[in-house]
């Protein structure tokens, strides 16, 4: 009876990840905003994101969005209330006031935001009880639970890179708590890659200002991460079929497509035949065998589709993920992830950085990028003294990392005893409820 | 005179007075390449919310709809009662507020050192300065800085660069 009534909420920033503890798998993935399109006047709910039913895709080219967070925290309760009940209501099914709640909060949310989530829970909502978790120790209490014998569940310690929506941390957490004392954040994370992927298009070719939506699809669909940006740079410049990034990408016309696609699909993943030097051997003798056929395609593909709007990225593909390593290029004061890293494992106490170094977890959806682990271990590796091992973990599924690890914590026998009961809260108010918490 | 001035509501503008953040920090800046630095840095996390963000409930006159009793009900219920000068100063005050003013309210720098906190967390310079230009029209690296616009122009795209450039002024 104690399980199966916990909802388990992470609620990011980008999208909601939401459903009942001791599952699997989250019930609903939803992007965390209204979102309103040019024809209406309503702003609508995004309908949950499934995988497998592509086909009732809404259009959403130029809709505007409102979302109820900026940089990661709360600002807009009222919003929130709406997505809210709405995803209570229609998407799960639930009722408040006989569940509780394991919800997610970012690290370092000010008190005022802090208050202002326990209203919104206790008085809006009349949750029975709660429990406020923060990601990086909901992510190291999952990969701990997946490898029992594995150095994370051993040592009871793990560095969690999250890069997600808003921002990036690396936090290291030590037995189930994170060292707040010792968390990094690069304020970069994948709305200000999309947003900056959509300034360069807008610039260099048609102008999507309005298009948050679809340029966030050809960001996941096409980025990737440099392993080696001066070579790539060169790559990108060269003209014609002999550019191996150039990829094409064709916008929603709203009429036979409401959703953008990429033109040639096999054109996106060239880049990985140079991962190493030169093009690998196997991928050539093919190439010479489809010769005839490559060259009438290419001769296809020069031609510019007019009944279609396309544009072309190359270098965007990849100078976009690089401003995680680099935000210096952006013009931003601050250090890259590697930096980041390594000044976190040093505020920890020198005990345990061998430990953090070898068990780097990483989750969040902007590590989806291709390469992302790849080109970090190369970036970590002279930065971290020689005698120390640098090993990166990364998730099954980096977007529902934490809501499993939260699924797992709800389904534990002692967690209705961590949570603050709505007569606590009535009683003591939010501030003295919250200091059980330890945030 | 001096009632008035004693008097804050009574005086106030319904318009949210909102400094924003980076104008905080430009004005600290008397240089403007880091003000259009900045800016720039501050609209890569800007949502597309249309161009309503406080009244978007509010929108009813524009619509051509079939709803059109209703609308024009609406229209003279509104018309009948108008919106003090203080209501709507209450209702500014309920707006949602940005981050960066929330930030601000905390108060975060009046914690003691030792205590961790959203401003302590922030990771900080890079260790070397060293930035690399791209060129803003072609993305490809780019070797001086523009004297008139403080992009970077790539050799290749030095002739093009002053006619989009001024284009670009003419987006904005």
């Amino acid at each position: 009876m104690s399980t199966n009534n916990v909802v388990v909420l992470d609620n990011g920033g980008g999208q909601i990840k939401a459903g009942l503890g001791g599952e699997r798998d989250p019930s609903a993935v939803v992007p965390n905003c209204l979102y309103r399109p040019p024809s209406s006047k309503k702003w609508l709910h995004p309908n949950p994101l499934n995988p497998t039913t592509h086909a009732d895709e809404v259009d959403l080219t130029s809709v505007a969005v409102r979302r109820p967070l900026d940089r990661g925290y709360l600002i807009n309760p009222d919003l929130q209330r709406e997505i809210w009940s709405h995803l209570f209501s229609t998407v799960l099914h639930i009722n408040p006031a006989q569940s509780s709640l394991l919800l997610t909060e970012p690290l370092f949310t000010l008190p005022s935001i802090q208050r202002s989530i326990d209203e919104l829970i206790f008085e809006d909502f009349n949750f029975k009880s709660l429990y406020v978790a923060d990601s990086p120790s909901l992510v190291h209490l999952y990969e701990a639970s997946q490898r029992p014998d594995g150095l994370v569940s051993k040592a009871q310690c793990s560095l969690v890179v999250d890069c997600g929506f808003s921002f990036t941390h690396a936090a290291p957490v030590f037995q189930n708590f994170t060292l707040n004392y010792a968390v990094k954040r690069i304020d970069l994370g994948g709305k200000a890659l999309t947003n900056y992927l959509k300034e360069l298009v807008s610039f260099r070719s048609v102008n999507v200002m309005e298009e948050t939506f679809i340029i966030d699809d050809v960001k996941e669909k096409l980025c990737f991460v440099s392993l080696d940006v001066a070579r790539d740079l060169q790559m990108a410049r060269k003209t014609g079929k002999e550019n191996l990034l150039r990829c094409t990408y064709v916008l929603p016309d709203g009429v036979t497509h409401n959703k953008g696609f990429v033109k040639y699909p096999d054109q996106a993943h060239r880049y990985l035949s140079f991962a190493d030097g030169a093009p690998s051997a196997p991928l050539e003798t093919k190439e010479d065998m489809n010769h005839l056929n490559i060259t009438e395609m290419a001769e296809d593909r020069k031609r510019v589709d007019l009944t279609k709007t396309e544009f072309d990225v190359t270098n965007e593909r990849f100078l976009v993920p690089e401003m995680i390593f680099h935000p210096a290029d952006l013009g931003m004061n601050q250090a890259g992830l590697a930096e980041c890293i390594v000044r976190a494992v040093n505020s920890c106490h020198p005990h345990l950085h061998p430990v953090l170094y070898e068990s780097i977890i990483l989750t969040g959806g902007s590590t989806l990028f291709p390469q992302f682990a790849e080109r970090l271990e190369r970036e970590l590796r002279p930065l971290v003294p020689d005698d120390y091992h640098v090993k990166t973990t990364t998730q099954e599924d980096p977007i529902l990392g934490v809501w499993r690890g939260g699924s797992l914590l709800a389904s534990s026998p002692d967690f209705e005893a961590m949570c603050v009961t709505k007569s606590e809260y009535e009683e003591l108010g939010s501030a003295r409820c919250r200091k059980r918490f330890f945030h | 005179m001096d009632e008035e001035s004693s008097n804050p509501l009574r005086r106030m503008s319904s318009r949210t007075r909102k400094v924003a953040p980076k104008m905080v920090a430009a004005l600290a800046s008397s240089d403007n390449r880091t003000q259009a630095a900045l800016t720039r840095l501050e609209a890569l996390e800007n949502d597309n919310t249309g161009y309503d963000i406080v009244d978007a409930n509010d929108d009813d006159e524009a619509s051509l709809d079939d709803e059109d009793q209703v609308y024009v009900q609406k229209k003279q219920s509104k018309g009948t009662k108008r919106k003090t000068r203080q209501a709507k100063a209450l209702e500014a005050r309920k707006a949602p507020r940005t981050f960066l003013e929330l930030l601000n309210e905390a108060n975060l720098e009046s914690l003691p050192p030792h205590v961790p906190s959203y401003l302590k967390a922030a990771v900080g310079p890079p260790s070397s300065t060293c930035r690399r230009h791209f060129c803003t029209i072609c993305g490809f690296s780019a070797n001086y800085t523009c004297v008139r616009c403080a992009t970077f122009p790539d050799k290749k795209e030095k002739k093009g660069e002053k006619g989009r450039n001024s284009q670009r002024k003419r987006w904005a």
